[in-house]
């Protein structure tokens, strides 16, 4: 059954603890924080008050709404004589927004707030429909359960409800019953404070009132689902799993979002063998409660009709269904045939297991270095752009590090779509933590919501001047005096890096003001990841971080799921598991794709890696799938890359396997099998074990993801001591031995 | 003594037998002579007759329209101690309506074989869709026909809904 969601607070967003006070709530004397509401001082002391409109995230604006915390308080009240007494204050209070003082008695179930709860419910239900029974939010519904605890069992209004069409497609995701609705502006509040689009306001006013967009336009968002997970009633709900199951119909597993390599924490709600819902999973660290609508809606290709169920095997261009035995048969004899003139790319929407058992078949099995698990645009040497020389690969910071910055530099990035939930600890260290916030792109989107909504600055340079814009930059640093330069803008001015890049040179220099400020996190998107000269970016990115100071705070993170674990586990062409230097490295992608053009490669293994969709130089993709390369896919469906290819192999999606993915901070996180599809679809990691098993064994043969996890655990340093039970809920973030 | 207590038990035997032989022959003659009615069902060829709160066959029933009155909430799976129901819901539209209101069971099965008639379905209804009749005779041959699909357990519509199309009309007996 799912957990009450309503019952988290955030310190964070509480002003900092300067002095204790004593109070005393329903007999329980505590000490609580100066100033702490006292609906969360309550749950310190175990005592139940109910609410609706409350959410520790969420600012307190438009809250104490819904009244249904109601409490009666007594407050010390000094006479003229000096003596202090107690006073009741006349009328009770919401605890939603009542600070804690010194001496305040808080009582929560005396007659008067019984009765206040049971008015106020029935003030909130003469316009419900009480439709529960066909409502998608019955039996986890907040309104179900207050009503239930703290209601009337009956009802004296008579008259008709106030109706609504149901079914109002507020979103292309969410479906709007206005009739449900409660008014309690936790949606509003939430596309004003976190996701930062502020599309849903309040219209009209009284019984009248209605959430909507201004203009009754569609609601836009990129983070939309999250209103149906904060509605405490039946309001909005999810398109997709609208009369789909009820709560009770549905098993529920802990996991791990596969649609970037962010890592939310996810449960995911199946029935039987199909996935129905996904839903947020609180990890302070990583994604809080949030969930993005890729990742809350963009799951259902898992249990879609179109997954693979048996192996493919094209002959004579007409794909024919194979079983295991023959498919097996068939590739060991041709990895055989080839006698080492093979390679494998792919792995990053893999586990670190896969990853693990994929390396090992390759190096210790069929002889070959040649894999590599990157299909961005930079392919030299991963250690080469930051950790030469600042002793780190792709994130500096953690991202809720990210809420602590002074100014942040997001550039070359669409951020909210590469990376939603760093998009979210930018928003809230902007929103909450006053942190500004300088947005660097080559283009605009015209959609919501995006950074530049609340950048100070937004700087819109042309394609490719990245390194000229940041040297710009570095000599505004060091014209003004600002931070010491070290002479890494040699022969920059500020007018030839605003001519170069079409910049304006106040733009310029007001971002190199603001970066001076004080702690600066850069964070750099897809445009410098796939750029053509990305070490030159890189340095220039490095030159500007240490300038000001911030050499630990670049953030480069990777793009799919697990493109940080891929690369940990070594599925690199230069470096063993744990970056270990390999002696005779071997090609990396773009290599191995030329090799298979030229018809130099007998067998290419793609894990999982969408080839023709997403790599840069789709020409070169395209020759070497053309060419007599004997190509086997990992796939769930029929991608265009499985289209082209010569065997397809049904691999396992995230809900049908277990094992780790490691996000891109670092995080190392565990994800659990939910159910079976169908018996005939393989884990990646027994996919490779197998094959490894028939090609003689060496080390790459394996018994299940846990035995793996144990075997990485102990060959590479940086998991050294990671077992499945010390993983835990919320995953560990690993580092660097030096650091 | 023991002699006499010995002749004392067997004759207050005798007269325990008699007594029960006596109301035997009674009703034997009785039966025989015609004057007073038989007791014993004669099952198959005649069915005694239910008590009124007997709890046996699922039935799902309809409104006086036609229209089914289950709206495929899953409460009767949510109540059911022997987790023998399934439910799967879907949407009505005005083409295609099968209940009143937005939402019907697509799917209704029943696991006969683990339910144990307890009635908490029935009772957890709040349509009154799902109620539990006087049908006893259940027994089958296969354990999969104890699987009752939801075209089973709709009772047959007097009326046929003008909107009911398709699958629908063939439930309709």
């Amino acid at each position: 059954m799912p957990d009450n969601r309503l019952t988290q607070t955030e310190a964070s967003l509480n002003p900092a603890v300067t002095q204790m006070v004593n109070i005393k709530i329903d007999g329980i004397e505590l000490q609580v924080p100066k100033g702490e509401n006292i609906i969360e001082s309550a749950k310190r002391a175990g005592v139940d008050i109910p609410y609706f409109c409350y959410h520790p995230r969420l600012s307190k604006g438009d809250a104490a709404n819904c009244r249904m915390c109601l409490v009666d308080v007594f407050a010390p009240r000094r006479a003229p004589d000096g003596t202090v007494s107690l006073a009741k204050m006349p009328k009770p209070q919401a605890s939603c927004t009542l600070p804690a003082d010194e001496g305040m008695v808080i009582v929560t179930d005396s007659e008067a707030v019984v009765r206040d709860r049971k008015g106020v419910l029935e003030f909130l239900l003469i316009n419900h429909p009480l439709d529960c029974p066909i409502c998608d939010r019955g039996g986890e519904c907040p309104l179900q359960n207050n009503a239930i605890f703290y209601g009337a069992a009956t009802s004296r209004y008579t008259e008709e409800k106030r109706h609504f069409p149901k079914a109002y497609p507020l979103a292309e995701n969410v479906v709007f019953d206005r009739e449900r609705c409660i008014h309690c502006a936790r949606c509003t509040r939430f596309t004003e404070d976190i996701s930062g689009d502020a599309q849903l306001g309040f219209l009209k006013r009284g019984a009248d009132m209605e959430v909507g967009t201004f203009e009754h336009t569609a609601y836009k968002s990129k983070f939309s689902g999250n209103v149906i997970e904060l509605c405490p009633v039946g309001a909005l709900l999810s398109r997709s799993y609208r009369f789909k199951a009820r709560p009770w119909d549905l098993h529920s597993q802990r996991s791990v979002c596969s649609k970037c390599s962010n890592g939310c924490n996810i449960k995911i709600d199946y029935r039987l063998d199909s996935l129905q819902r996904i839903n947020g999973r609180i990890n302070e660290a990583v994604n809080e409660e949030w969930t993005c609508d890729k990742g809350k809606f963009g799951h259902s290709y898992v249990s879609s009709e179109a997954r693979l169920k048996t192996p493919m095997l094209k002959t004579g261009g007409e794909w024919k269904a194979i079983d295991w035995t023959e498919a097996l048969q068939i590739l060991v004899g041709k990895l055989r045939d080839a006698n080492g003139s093979v390679a494998g790319i792919g792995g990053q929407r893999c586990t670190n297991e896969d990853n693990f058992a994929f390396q090992k078949l390759f190096r210790e099995v069929l002889k070959s270095n040649d894999i590599d698990s990157r299909v961005e645009g930079y392919l030299g040497s991963v250690n080469k752009p930051l950790y030469e020389r600042f002793g780190y690969h792709a994130m500096g910071n953690a991202i809720a590090e990210l809420e602590d910055m002074k100014t942040i530099l997001v550039l070359g990035s669409q951020l909210v779509d590469e990376q939603p939930i760093i998009y979210l600890r930018v928003r809230k260290a902007y929103r909450f933590k006053g942190a500004t916030v300088i947005n660097a792109v080559s283009s605009v989107p015209e959609d919501s919501p995006k950074v530049g909504d609340f950048a100070q600055l937004e700087l819109v340079y042309k394609p490719g001047t990245e390194a000229a814009l940041l040297k710009g930059i570095l000599s505004v640093l060091s014209a003004e005096k600002l931070a010491s330069v070290n002479g890494f803008a040699k022969g920059y001015t500020l007018e030839k890096a605003a001519e170069e890049t079409g910049v304006s040179a106040e733009a310029i220099q007001q971002a190199a003001r603001l970066m001076a400020t004080g702690k600066l996190a850069i964070i750099a998107g897809r445009e410098v990841a796939n750029h053509a000269n990305h070490l030159e970016v890189v340095q220039a990115i490095g030159d500007l971080a240490e300038a000001t100071g911030n050499a630990q705070n670049i953030n480069l993170p990777g793009e799919d799921v697990n493109s940080q674990g891929a690369a940990d586990m070594g599925v690199l062409p230069d470096f063993a598991p744990g970056y270990a230097p390999l002696e005779n490295p071997g090609k990396n992608t773009a290599q191995i794709l030329q090799a298979a053009a030229d018809g130099s490669l007998k067998v290419l293994w793609v894990a999982g890696a969408k080839l023709l969709e997403k790599f840069p130089n789709r020409e070169l993709a395209q020759a070497a799938f053309a060419s007599d390369t004997f190509i086997v896919v990992n796939e769930l469906t029929m991608t265009e890359t499985a289209q082209a290819a010569d065997l397809v192999l049904p691999a396992a999606s995230f809900a049908e396997k277990e094992g780790t993915f490691t996000n891109c901070e670092r995080r190392v996180q565990r994800i659990h099998k939910a159910f079976d599809i169908s018996l005939e679809i393989k884990p990646d990691w027994l996919i490779f074990s197998e094959v490894a098993t028939r090609m003689g064994g060496g080390g790459g043969s394996f018994f299940s993801a846990r035995d793996i996890l144990k075997a990485i655990s102990a060959q590479v340093p940086a998991y050294a001591g990671l077992t499945a039970k010390s993983l835990g809920d919320e995953g560990v973030r690993w580092n660097y031995p030096d650091k | 003594m023991g002699f006499l207590r010995t002749l004392q038990n067997t004759a207050d035997g005798a007269k325990a037998l008699t007594t029960g032989a006596r109301i035997t022959m009674r009703h034997y003659m009785g039966q025989l002579l015609k004057t007073e009615p038989l007791q014993t069902v004669q099952y198959p060829e005649e069915r005694r007759e239910q008590f009124p709160r007997t709890r046996w066959r699922h039935v799902l029933t309809r409104y006086e329209n036609g229209l089914e009155k289950c709206i495929g909430c899953s409460l009767c799976a949510g109540a059911c101690p022997a987790r023998c129901i399934y439910v799967e819901a879907a949407e009505n539209t005005d083409e295609d309506r099968y209940s009143p209101g937005e939402r019907y069971a697509v799917k209704y099965e029943i696991n006969m074989l683990r339910c144990i008639f307890c009635g908490f379905c029935q009772d957890a209804c709040p349509t009154g869709a799902i109620v539990l009749r006087k049908d006893f005779e259940l027994a089958d041959f296969t354990r999969k026909d104890f699987l009752y699909t939801k075209e089973m357990l709709l009772e047959g519509a007097s009326v046929i809904p003008l909107t009911a199309v398709g699958t629908h009309k063939e439930a309709v007996k």
